[in-house]
């Protein structure tokens, strides 16, 4: 677990210019976006810094030709620069949020792309909320930053580059006067941008931290009561909601600060361009008009400066997530088809022959052998050592034992979903990694022990199995595991909605769902794990009668719980610490009296006082 | 309306000076902003242009002018306005700091009040009322209806305290200056501000559809990897990489949408402001031809345009959401109008007992209504101290209603509870909870260190009693295998513990209370037969201490138990001592039947290969 790390997010102090290009140049086929944006924002910047020079040549104009002043022209330019700079503003926020959007459509298509590539072993150190995070929010951030970043940037720098060049072609004394507000300016808003940047991150720490709090304290209600400690649990809180309250004080605070600083800073400016102007004016050496634009510029460096420094920051804020989700993008799947196996399935695919399977071999599974597999995740204790065994088509075995014995591990080897560390999986005596993933995973059919449902119909859901399987055949399927009656009770049929996860659905439902799912897929190769909860009778028979339906002419692995299964398999093992401690027929085990016995009995036990106390209930 | 305003001010209570600080500072914020440029009016005007003052000048400019010792005096001494607009800026700065300090501490202050009332609100609220209701409304309520309310005390409430400053302040002040140039200046204030209301009332919904989009699109993402191991078990990925385009390609079209609608505001609203630049500079420059007014002023206004153009156009939004706050106000009062659990229901001068020895005594007692509890149709028993009693029924037979009546989580309809002979409902709850450990099925742990969870009910237990407890409950060796071993965390952010685990952690959390009563609700459930009895014959050994009611279907748990009761439908049908209850007919013998048959049957069954059917009849 502790390979990835969960944590949110840590502020970069340094600024790594190659991630962000190689973020941006995912942008860079945006190009009918990104050319229009970045003339927009150049555009923008010299229509802002215009509006001074307006000003100016208004204000001289009519100080030297009085009523005479040619209004009409003024007028003119400053209606076209107007509309000019509200186009310019149209274009660039179409033009950014155009941009913003699709790379983080693009970004985040390549993500889900990945994902349903990556093997489970990815899956395991990560959970769902932190993949669906990078997924989400990240994209959306990531590109947003390189959409408005790149405006902010182009726009920033230029304005800044024109009313430095504005200011210094009017008179360069006074403008290098002048621009010497701008390195004050510089600090102080990247000072603040990223003081600001980390206290507001610490307000959102705190306030998961209630919101965690709160959910927590109404899920526990019943338990904090009866342990009296109302008074100790708002004490907790209360400290909690204090120290949330001190990081808001302390970003407002700082809020409050940084923008009369800056403003003084401008003041400071336009002071010294009014005192020193002032004294050219005076003397004739300057317009009035110059003078008013000079202090007006004066207060215009704040904008441009605050917009670089906030984006920088921005960045050097993301810069974490725009890690890792380029590391998703980079990671490369550890299982999939060799080369070889990839140019087989190219030449099958040329030659259209369907009676093969897709990579060219054998369509049929005879037998699946573990030879001397063993295996270990990650990095932790081996679970499976030196296994081996030989399953023939229409054989059912089922696998018992402690839980953590292995028997899963047993299962996923068997899918392919992770790989043996050391020995082989055969199908037909071929090692199964010069075999299609894809072609042994579709015949794969697998009910697990708590089935997971999709958002959607019943039907869909059965569909699942096999995508283009007619009504009627999925109706079959579902008789066939007993499922119908059940559906036809429901309140839309095969139609109703079983909800986030299936949980409208009684998990003895799901099971029979899944089921169906499971045999209108027709696999070669069947596999369960058998839910350990109690289920009413009546289901459970259902159930079984559905398994008889699935097991007829597959190979199955059962992880068996429930005796009745247990009973039916042709070979049942015992596992623990990843060996095998007993195998053979129902039998023959109970007669050995060994750890199946035991097993069996105590399970027995508990069967059936469930039975007397269920009978007693209704 | 009033009632409303009403309800504003009671929430203000404890920082109605903060507020009416802050407003002073504002008030003295904005006075000193607008005198900055007016810095620049007068040196422009009187020390630069050489106007002299006469009857027609404005009081205002005439008080500056004064200020600074005169036209003659400036124009000597330009240094002044520098260090007058300094000094101004600095002042109004420390002002605005002030302002947004006091804001802060009083509306932060004011939603960590909502926030501590609320939490601690919920959990004085009776278990009755949980019930009902659904965690994450009630965390939404706590959290995002506590922010929209802290963002208006913040920020809206201060924008509305701006409007009120700059129209009953600020504009007499300009209409001093000018009442033409105000006017001009002026005149596209109101469509602009309307603009901006009438605007974003409209689009709300589209602002609506993408964060339904999103959360669609999140759904999704979420189902697929929640449920990958489906979507790998039938090699669904391309069917999933078609799910998802959907929703992902919907989120950018949405988001797209809104940007369009975004780019139009922003540049239409652009082109009214830049307009009610154009237009004060056009009509001011032509003025100052006719003499009407001078450069200066146009200077002044031009400056007060650009510091107010911009809250002026944030105004129309902040508008809309006023009614936002009304409605998260109303749902956070909704919680906190929920009559709290009272502490005694019938009023009593007798204090409760000093120390309880744990005597109950039960007498026809009734439920019903309970939602989700079973109904209880008249129970009667009695418990001696230091005796333990096992209750025994299906479910639904009302064997958790009795625990929370005892413990008074819920009211009961007719009937008594004595402990001691003193009648419940005359008692303190507090006290009568203080006297039970419970532990329940499903018991809550909190998301926190194992001991701190474990010394939830006696926050004072030294580190060798957390021990002994732990031993007792069978999980200090287990606790001993974690890396961090008692101070091993618990929950998302730590380690999860299976099911049996929780249950033993939560035994001797209950244990470590030391409490005369002991409630085990079906709490060893989970926890296999061997550690169950280990379990149950240590807490044999502390007899004596604790008298113990246990909910429990093993024969085995309630073979130890003193005395039995069965329930059925809420009424008691078998009770009595372990040894008699084996010769009645009834549901203890059977389940007494299955023990000591099973071996014989199990194994002619085998002989024999007889189908076995778990529901067998005895």
């Amino acid at each position: 677990m502790s390979a990835v790390h969960l944590q949110e997010d840590e502020f970069r102090a340094r600024l790594d210019a190659g991630l962000w290009w190689k973020i941006f140049r995912r942008a860079l086929h945006l190009r009918r976006y990104l050319v229009p944006l970045f003339i927009a924002a150049v555009v923008l910047a010299a229509c802002d810094a215009a509006f001074a020079h307006v000003t100016r040549w208004v204000i001289d104009g009519v100080m030297r030709d009085g009523v005479n002043a040619a209004f009409t022209r003024y007028i003119a330019v400053y209606a076209g620069l107007t509309l000019t700079l509200c186009t310019g503003v149209w274009i660039f926020i179409e033009m950014a949020g155009n941009i913003a959007n699709r790379l983080a459509h693009d970004i985040r298509r390549e993500g889900f792309d990945r994902l349903q590539q990556l093997e489970f072993a990815f899956f395991d150190t990560r959970p769902v909320g932190w993949l669906i995070t990078r997924l989400t929010s990240d994209c959306d951030r990531l590109a947003r930053i390189i959409a408005w970043g790149f405006l902010d940037i182009v726009w920033g720098v230029t304005y800044l580059l024109m009313i430095a060049v504005s200011l210094l072609v009017m008179n360069w004394r006074l403008g290098l006067i002048v621009l010497a507000v701008v390195p004050p300016l510089a600090i102080v808003s990247r000072l603040f941008q990223r003081r600001m940047l980390l206290s507001a991150r610490e307000i959102r720490k705190h306030n998961s931290q209630i919101t965690a709090a709160f959910n927590e304290s109404i899920q526990g209600v019943r338990t904090t009561k009866t342990f009296v400690r109302e008074r100790e649990n708002l004490g907790e809180f209360e400290h909690r909601s204090e120290k949330m309250f001190d990081a808001a004080v302390l970003n407002a605070r700082q809020n409050a600060m940084y923008f009369p600083i800056v403003t003084t800073l401008g003041s400071a400016a336009a002071g010294i361009a009014l005192w020193q102007g002032g004294w050219l004016a005076i003397n004739e050496a300057l317009t009035l008009g110059t003078l008013v634009a000079f202090i007006n510029f004066a207060g215009q460096f704040f904008q441009p400066i605050n917009q670089l420094a906030l984006k920088l920051t921005e960045m050097q804020g993301a810069q974490a997530a725009g890690e890792r989700v380029m590391g998703l993008l980079a990671t490369e799947p550890a299982i999939k088809d060799s080369a070889v196996v990839q140019d087989r399935i190219a030449a099958v695919r040329a030659s259209g022959d369907a009676t093969q399977a897709l990579d060219g071999q054998d369509p049929e599974i005879e037998t699946v052998e573990f030879n001397d597999v063993s295996f270990r995740y990650a990095t932790g204790p081996a679970v499976l050592s030196n296994f081996n065994l030989t399953v023939r088509a229409g054989e059912t075995i089922a696998l018992v034992g402690p839980s953590g014995g292995g028997k899963s591990t047993i299962v996923s080897l068997a899918c392919r979903f992770y790989e043996p560390t050391s020995g082989s999986i055969r199908i037909n005596g071929v090692d199964y990694r010069e075999r299609s993933l894809a072609w042994l995973q579709s015949q794969l059919g697998i009910v697990l022990q708590t089935p997971h449902l999709f958002k959607g119909t019943v039907r869909e859901n059965i569909r699942y199995g096999r995508l283009e399987a007619t009504d009627a055949e999925v109706e079959a399927a579902a008789r066939r595991v007993n499922a119908h009656e059940f559906i036809m009770r429901l309140e839309q049929g095969y139609d109703t909605p079983v909800g986030e996860g299936g949980n409208r659905l009684s998990s003895g439902q799901r099971q029979l769902l899944s089921f169906a799912r499971a045999l209108l897929a027709d696999p070669q190769i069947f596999i369960m794990d058998e839910a350990t909860s109690s289920i009413d009778t009546e289901t459970e028979q259902l159930i079984q009668e559905g398994l008889e339906a699935i097991f007829a002419g597959r190979i199955s692995f059962v992880i068996a719980h429930r005796l009745s299964t247990i009973r039916r398999a042709d070979r049942i093992l015992v596992i623990t610490g990843g060996r095998i401690e007993e195998c053979g027929t129902h039998a023959e085990l109970i007669r050995r009296r060994g750890h199946y016995h035991e097993l069996y009995t105590s399970q027995f036990r508990r069967e059936r006082e469930e039975a007397v106390l269920e009978q007693s209930g209704s | 309306m009033t009632s409303q305003f009403q309800s504003l001010w009671r929430l203000l209570r404890g920082h109605r000076l903060r507020y009416g600080l802050a407003l002073g500072c504002l008030l003295l914020a904005t006075l000193l902003n607008y005198g900055v440029p007016l810095v620049g009016t007068v040196t422009i005007d009187y020390a630069v242009a050489g106007k002299t003052v006469d009857d027609s000048t404005p009081w205002l400019i005439k008080l500056f002018l004064s200020i600074f010792g005169g036209p003659e005096h400036l124009r000597a001494a330009l240094w002044l306005a520098p260090v007058a607009m300094l000094g101004l800026s600095l002042i109004g700065g420390v002002c605005s700091y002030l302002k947004g300090w006091l804001v802060s501490l009083a509306s932060d202050g004011i939603a960590r009040r909502l926030k501590n009332e609320l939490y601690d609100h919920l959990n004085r609220l009776p278990a009755r009322y949980h019930d009902r209701t659904d965690t994450g409304d009630l965390v939404q309520r706590c959290t995002s209806d506590v922010e929209t309310t802290r963002q208006f005390l913040a920020s809206q409430l201060m924008e509305i305290g701006n409007a009120l400053v700059l129209a009953g302040v600020a504009v007499p002040l300009l209409l001093t200056l000018s009442p033409s140039m105000t006017a001009v200046s002026f005149a596209l204030i109101p469509p602009l501000v309307g603009y901006g209301y009438f605007y974003f009332r409209r689009v709300k919904h589209v602002f609506r559809q993408v964060d339904e989009a999103e959360g669609a699109l999140t759904a999704v993402i979420q189902g697929n990897l929640t449920g990958i191991r489906v979507v790998r078990a039938f090699a669904r990925q391309d069917f999933e990489r078609e799910k998802f385009a959907g929703p992902n390609a919907n989120y950018r079209d949405r988001s797209l949408r809104l940007l369009r609608l975004l780019s139009w505001y922003w540049s239409v609203s652009d082109l009214v402001a830049l307009s009610q630049l154009g237009l004060t500079l056009m009509v001011g420059a032509h003025w100052v031809t006719t003499g009407e007014i001078t450069v200066g002023v146009l200077f002044a206004f031009l400056s007060y345009l650009a510091i107010l153009l911009w809250p002026v156009r944030q105004m129309g939004r902040v508008l809309t959401d006023l009614g936002k706050t009304s409605i998260a106000l109303g749902r956070i009062g909704e919680i906190l109008a929920v009559e709290r659990e009272p502490e005694v229901n019938v009023g009593s001068n007798e204090p409760p007992p000093a120390a309880f020895t744990g005597t109950i005594a039960v007498r026809n007692l009734r439920f019903s209504h309970g939602g989700d509890l079973a109904a209880l149709n008249g129970l009667s028993f009695e418990v001696a101290p230091g005796e333990t009693l096992a209750v025994l029924g299906p479910s639904g037979s009302g064997k958790s209603t009795l625990m929370h009546l005892l413990l008074r989580l819920y009211d009961y309809t007719e009937g008594e509870i004595f402990f001691d002979g003193r009648e419940l409902r005359t008692l303190p709850r507090t006290w009568i909870r203080a006297q039970a450990g419970v532990v329940m099925q499903e018991p809550f742990l909190f998301s926190r260190t194992l001991k701190e969870n474990l010394r939830f009910g006696r926050g004072d237990a030294p580190d060798h009693e957390i021990e002994e407890a732990a031993r007792v409950a069978c999980i200090h060796d287990t606790i001993t295998t974690f890396e961090q071993g008692y101070d091993t965390l618990i929950g998302e952010r730590g380690i999860t513990l299976s099911g049996g685990q929780r249950q033993r952690v939560a035994i001797a959390r209950a244990i470590l209370k030391r409490p005369p009563l002991l409630v085990l609700d079906d709490a060893l459930s989970a926890v296999d037969g061997e550690t169950e009895s280990l379990i149950l014959d240590a807490l044999r050994q502390r007899r004596g201490r604790a008298t113990t009611l246990v909910i429990a279907h093993r024969l085995s748990t309630l073979a130890q138990a003193d005395r039995v009761l069965v329930l059925d439908h809420g009424r008691i049908i078998q009770s009595g001592r372990h040894a008699e209850l084996i010769k009645e007919p009834g549901m203890y013998r059977r389940l007494w039947e299955i023990q000591t048959n099973v071996e014989a049957e199990l194994l002619s069954a085998t002989e024999a290969k007889l189908p076995v059917s778990p529901a067998g009849q005895p």
